[in-house]
């Protein structure tokens, strides 16, 4: 590996398929041209490698390189051509800068419509201030809270940002390396940076090859090519030409491979990013990579909101404007408008979920790089890899049972004796069901133990046949009966094959020879039994190809040297008419032609690799994932996530995990989003009935950055509702995170009955304290009239300004209070989406801290001395706090019910319109 | 693979790829894999069997639809690209109303009316909670009151300022304070006062026990009370000659009740500044307080004819041609009149700019 990120002096780079030996100085002149050829470029290096130097002869390539065989290059010249190549290291990918980013992180999604509040916070308080000799200072305040906001929100999700790719800086820096050159006659060692073209370089065994080197002497040598083409068969170098083509032929060796022994000497051709790995690099940092799954989902949501937001703000700015109100007064109710929709905490909530995940996935060795991805896995349809055998070999074991309506638990601990003394009385051995049911076990099982284990506990026998069944199998084993003895009796009349549709596609991408891959693929199960391929149908039907029609045969090999002459059109043809598919002897650049294939076709690719060569395609996938031991520093670059036991079951937990916070975010935002409705209507109603205000914008603050924050984190917590792994792989055009449905419950249903709760707790405390509701209606003109002294109320009392806005904050307090109360039991329901709480129970300890932190919270904001003055929010009595309860209790009872008739008519009306 | 294919081609409304997803196999199998949902939807078909045949029936009509709506799109998709913007209008009008089905209209209907009765059942909750919380509360006197305690002032004239800035000589600048003592004197004028309430014995309150939803008797409060300031000898109330009439009144409190034999008294004098801005000032009644007779209030409903006491104050020399701040402030157990936040209660600052 090259100093991979080294942060020399950047020079520009040739990006021509072929290195070439001399370069003209004009260097200048070719960076005009550079940005212009950007494009192309790409497309270039996506093309095969081509190269002609090992072709030459030791002479021709002498003259060509004018360098001698024995001496070197002169210590002078070699100098030359440093300051004239450069440094032979890989170009750092462009990053964008640390303030670029930030900026970015701060004007994007809320962020803008929040910037607007608090723009139009300092507005107001402008005006005022020149309007009025004693201005109140509240919209400074908000506009100072808002911006604050948004800066922390945008810290908060750049340092998330920041944090990952600081632990990749830190393997990038990992590898420093010596070179040993031949320059005028003198070994020396020098940095590999320094090593330019047309050097004569020594290696031996254990060294990394400095550069491209065409090799001119070898003793023995081998090197390691496994980081470029996968095959970790360590190859024989020699100064022969064998192939013509350059990565198959003994005579070249390739800048970052490694030397496994002997020695060996070479001219070096190609240095830096000319290199054949430096061109994959280039290629790789070159990709642009979409946005991931969760990002769009999350784009599209914030769309949504501001839509909403915006369709509010500005249709009741027009109405209080045509209601009579000044600009002034209709500006500070389009800034609340807009504070109430903006559910300000969700973005870090949604962060702080997925950041809870990514910490889960990471104590089971699944190291996350970009937050993001730690969704994508869960929407991935098709995975791309060449170490399937893995991916399919995870082990499984039955651990519950269902029969005659009831779940029994097995045993699932592997020390189990073999008898089955211990797991007969888990369950109800003598119903007539389970013996049906250990049958069909058993018999309909083509999983078979492998002979010669009698003496071996069952569960740690080898088994033939796929894990599901091998699980079956072991189960009866354990728990019934001998297998063999029933299916001796019982012998096998027909067999309709079993075939699990809900799974993701995988395709296997390797390097491997056509026939090694289609013996893996059918080994591990990506070719099932049963299906061929079109050659195979064509063996066995003793006919030429061309007579097969391809479309018939659902599996399929493709080799690498076809893909290249392959169209995009024929590509797209093979990836739709067969679902079982072989890349084999699959360079890099083909590798991630097959990932953008896939990708065209709509498909969420999952790419697994380690080696260099992997590299583009990892950086193309919508999820790359690269080895965390054997995997290489440019792969691991490359990727979105790191295996760091390299074990690819992990890939599965990822893909569950994956799901499950898919599955509890959307309960998290529709737990968020509900709260929204409470928060906007007081000030619907403010404007249109001209009523006190029930809500203001600081309390809606301490709800949305308060006390939503943690029960809505708290879900991220949740268990699945069902199997999620027996799912289809969500389809991303349809499956949006938040759809119609989830808006229409948390805005139209629950949303509506917490606004209820606010509202009545507000005529509560208000028609206690003196004014009745409807001596509320048009009431706001005086009641905002600072001077007006002695409002009176129903019961004729005379009120101060003053005194009348303590109350008018105590509404706001209790309202704040109410929905909490509310929240509680939409956090309950939005626990399932599906299950009742009962079947799912409270066993998510989070949450329920979650409830009683926002309820303290809720009464320290209440009844914390000083807080009248820090946050105009007032003591309550105690009876305040139960007026919400019936509504709490409402929504719980309407959701079950809701929930109960879901699972009742699965498809049916109500789930169509309901089930989010 | 078929999956994504089939799925891949954008649904010519939001309904249709909902059908797709949940009529087909996919949410099915969602459900089938969930055997428990399994033998739940075999029981539902053996209980009403004429309901799955309805439904099946829709199913094959939507699948019907879906494909017509793919098959349109298959021709759409010859179009050139650029008009995302037209094929995005075409989601929304079919959503809106899909002529060949008139399905997305029907599906909108009963949404809305199923929100209908959603919205209706709210508001019978909510009107049943209202009923409840007034079934809670006396209409003849507050549940609590303490937060209209300490009692606030407010003087009149009142003309949405606190500050009187007038010429003598220009009763233009003045009269508008004339005009808003007199109306609000109207119902202090004597004859009033002695017609409907009645005279009661100062000094002491006027308590009348009984039951609640009584009617109450006021005390007399006679706008001749006011002697000088009540705009009965000099109907301009001192304005024109430099020497304003401000009436104080203290802020009407259900069941407030001021110290006994100490009633609240009024006090006035410059805010900030020379203390010596005000030589004078004569008050009204004499005693600058406001009688004990006239508490306790009952409140609204039953203390109809309640006229509430006033303290009128006369600055009778003040500098001319310069703002004076005034603080008037109640004075009296029971009284605050030093809250920072409120500078209404027990108290009243104003200033007075009398140019000559």
């Amino acid at each position: 590996m090259g100093r991979w990120g080294t942060r020399g002096t950047v020079t520009p780079h040739e990006q021509n398929p072929s290195p070439r030996p001399r370069r003209e100085s004009n260097t200048g002149k070719r960076r005009k041209t550079k940005r212009k050829k950007k494009k192309t470029d790409l497309e270039e290096l996506k093309k095969e490698v081509v190269l002609e130097d090992h072709k030459l002869t030791l002479e021709e390539l002498s003259a060509k390189y004018s360098v001698d065989l024995t001496m070197g290059l002169s210590p002078r010249r070699a100098q030359e051509i440093l300051r004239q190549d450069g440094p032979n290291t890989l170009t750092p990918p462009p990053t964008t800068s640390k303030w670029f980013k930030f900026c970015k992180q701060l004007f994007s999604g809320f962020s803008i419509l929040l910037w607007v509040g608090a723009i139009l916070c300092f507005v107001a308080y402008g005006i005022q201030f020149h309007q009025k000799e004693e201005p109140t200072k509240d919209n400074l305040y908000l506009g100072i809270v808002l911006a604050a906001v948004v800066i922390i929100t945008g810290c908060f999700s750049y340092y998330q940002e920041a944090k990952s790719s600081k632990i990749m800086e830190s393997f990038r820096n990992m590898v420093p390396q010596q070179a040993l050159v031949i320059r005028g006659g003198e070994k020396i060692q020098i940095n590999v940076e320094n090593v330019v073209v047309g050097d004569l370089v020594e290696v031996k065994g254990g060294d990394r090859i400095p550069a491209d080197l065409r090799l001119i002497s070898s003793q023995g040598c081998k090197v390691d090519n496994s980081s470029l083409t996968g095959e970790s068969e360590p190859q024989t170098r020699s100064p022969e030409f064998t192939h013509e083509n350059p990565l198959e032929t003994h005579n070249i060796c390739f800048f970052s491979t490694s030397c496994v022994e002997g020695t060996a000497q070479g001219i070096v051709i190609a240095t830096g990013d000319s290199t054949v790995m430096g061109r994959i690099a280039s290629l790789t940092s070159g990709l642009v990579v979409g946005k991931t799954p969760i990002a769009v989902e999350i784009e599209h949501f914030i769309h949504l909101i501001t839509a909403v937001a915006i369709f509010f703000g500005v249709s009741f700015f027009g109405l209080s404007l045509i209601l009579g109100y000044g600009w002034l007064e209709s500006v500070i109710f389009l800034i609340g408008i807009i504070v109430a929709n903006v559910p300000e905490g969700l973005l870090a909530t949604v962060t702080v979920c997925l950041t809870l995940t990514a910490k889960r996935m990471a104590q089971k060795n699944c190291l996350v790089k970009n937050l993001e991805a730690v969704e994508t896995l869960g929407s991935t349809s098709t995975i791309c890899s060449d170490k399937t055998g893995t991916l399919t070999q995870n082990r499984m074991t039955v651990a519950h049972i269902w029969f005659d309506k009831t779940i029994y638990k097995a045993d699932t601990s592997e020390e189990q004796t073999g008898d089955s003394s211990g797991m007969g009385k888990t369950f109800a051995k003598g119903s007539a069901t389970w013996f049906i049911l250990a049958r069909i076990a058993g018999l309909c099982n083509r999983a078979d133990f492998k002979a010669h284990q009698e003496t071996l506990p069952i569960a740690k026998r080898a088994t033939t046949g796929d894990a599901s069944e091998s699980a079956l199998l072991k189960f009866i084993e354990q728990t019934y009966s001998s297998v063999k003895e029933m299916r001796e009796k019982n012998p096998k009349v027909a067999e309709i094959p079993f075939n699990s549709t809900n799974k993701y596609q995988v395709i296997m991408v390797t390097g491997d020879h056509p026939i090694t891959a289609k013996a893996i693929a059918k080994g591990v199960g990506i070719i099932s039994e049963g299906n061929e391929t079109a050659e195979d149908m064509a063996a066995q039907l003793q006919v030429p190809i061309s007579q097969i029609n391809t479309r018939e045969a659902k599996a399929c090999v493709v080799h690498g040297s076809d893909l290249k002459d392959m169209t995009a059109e024929q590509l797209d043809e093979i990836l739709k008419n067969h679902t079982e598919i072989v890349f084999a002897r699959t360079s890099p650049q083909q590798k991630l032609i097959i990932v953008e294939g896939c990708q065209r076709l709509g498909a969420i690719v999952a790419v697994t690799g380690d080696g260099v060569n992997d590299s583009p395609a990892l950086k193309k996938a919508d999820i790359g994932i690269a080895m965390g031991i054997t995997g290489s520093d440019v792969s691991k670059q490359a990727a979105n996530m790191i295996l760091l036991d390299d074990n690819f079951a992990s890939i599965v937990t990822g893909v569950e995990e994956g799901r499950l916070i898919f599955d509890n975010l959307k309960k998290s935002i529709a737990y968020t989003l509900t709260s929204n409705i409470p928060e906007i209507t007081p000030f619907l109603l403010f404007i249109i009935a001209n009523i006190p205000l029930p809500l203001g914008t600081i309390t809606i603050l301490c709800i949305d950055l308060g006390t939503d924050m943690v029960p809505a984190i708290s879900l991220a917590y949740e268990s699945a509702e069902s199997d999620i792994m027996k799912r289809a792989p969500r389809n991303p055009r349809s499956d949006n995170l938040v759809n119609h449905r989830l808006i229409g419950m948390a805005y139209g249903q629950i949303g509506m009955i917490q606004a209820l709760a606010g509202f009545f707790t507000y005529f509560v405390i208000l028609a206690e304290n003196g004014f009745k509701p409807s001596d509320l209606l048009g009431i706001r003109l005086n009641w905002e009239d600072r001077f007006f002294n002695d409002l009176e109320d129903s019961y004729g009392q005379q009120w101060t300004y003053e005194q009348r806005k303590v109350l008018e904050f105590t509404c706001h307090t209790a309202f704040f209070v109410s929905i909490v109360i509310a929240q509680w039991a939409d956090l309950i329901i939005c626990k399932t989406r599906h299950n009742s709480v009962f079947q799912q129970g409270m066993k998510n300890k989070i949450l329920i801290f979650g409830i009683m932190e926002e309820t303290f919270l809720a009464a320290f904001l209440s009844y914390t001395p000083g807080m009248d003055t820090a946050l105009r929010m007032y003591p309550l009595k105690l009876s305040w706090w139960f007026c919400a309860t019936p509504y709490s209790i409402l929504i719980f009872v309407y959701d079950e019910i809701r929930k109960l008739i879901i699972r009742r008519h699965p498809g049916g009306w109500l789930e169509r319109e309901t089930y989010y | 693979m078929r999956r994504q294919l089939r799925s891949r081609r954008a649904p010519a409304s939001p309904y249709a790829y909902r059908y797709r997803l949940d009529d087909q196999d996919e949410v099915n199998q969602n459900y089938l894999a969930d055997e428990e949902e399994e033998a739940e939807e075999e029981a539902r078909v053996m209980v009403v069997p004429d309901l799955e045949e309805e439904e099946e029936e829709e199913e094959e009509e939507e699948e019907e639809e879906i494909e017509e709506e793919e098959k349109e799109e298959e021709k759409g998709q010859g179009q050139p690209a650029g008009n995302a913007w037209w094929q995005r209008w075409q989601i929304v009008s079919e959503y809106l109303w899909d002529p060949e089905k008139r399905m997305s209209l029907a599906r909108t209907g009963l949404i809305l009316v199923i929100y209908f009765f959603f919205y209706a059942s709210l508001a019978a909750v909510i009107t049943l909670c209202m009923y409840t919380l007034f079934l809670t509360i006396s209409p003849y006197m507050p549940t609590f009151t303490e937060r209209v305690k300490p009692p606030g002032v407010m003087i009149r004239p009142f003309a949405h300022s606190l500050n009187f800035n007038f010429n003598v000589s220009e009763p233009d600048t003045w009269q508008h304070y004339v005009i808003s003592l007199n109306g609000f004197l109207q119902g202090y004028n004597d004859s009033l006062q002695e017609e409907m309430n009645v005279d009661c014995p100062p000094g002491q309150y006027f308590i009348q026990d009984g039951d609640e939803d009584e009617d109450k008797k006021a005390c007399q409060f006679k706008r001749s009370f006011l002697k000088n300031c009540s705009g009965l000898e000099d109907p301009t109330f001192g304005y024109s000659t430099g020497q304003p009439c401000i009436l104080l009144k203290m802020n009407r409190i259900v069941g407030f009740r001021p110290e006994l034999g100490d009633p609240v008294k009024v006090s006035c004098k410059v805010q900030r500044g020379d203390e010596n801005d005000i030589r004078s000032i004569n008050y009204y009644p004499e005693s600058a307080s406001f009688d004990l007779r006239y508490y306790p209030y009952y409140g609204k409903l039953t203390h109809v004819n309640y006229t509430s006491p006033l303290v009128a104050m006369h600055f009778t020399d003040v500098v001319k041609n310069q703002a004076v701040p005034v603080q008037c402030q109640l004075k009296g157990k029971g009284i605050i009149n030093d809250v920072i936040n409120d500078r209404f209660v027990g108290r009243v600052i104003f200033t007075l700019n009398i140019e000559t």
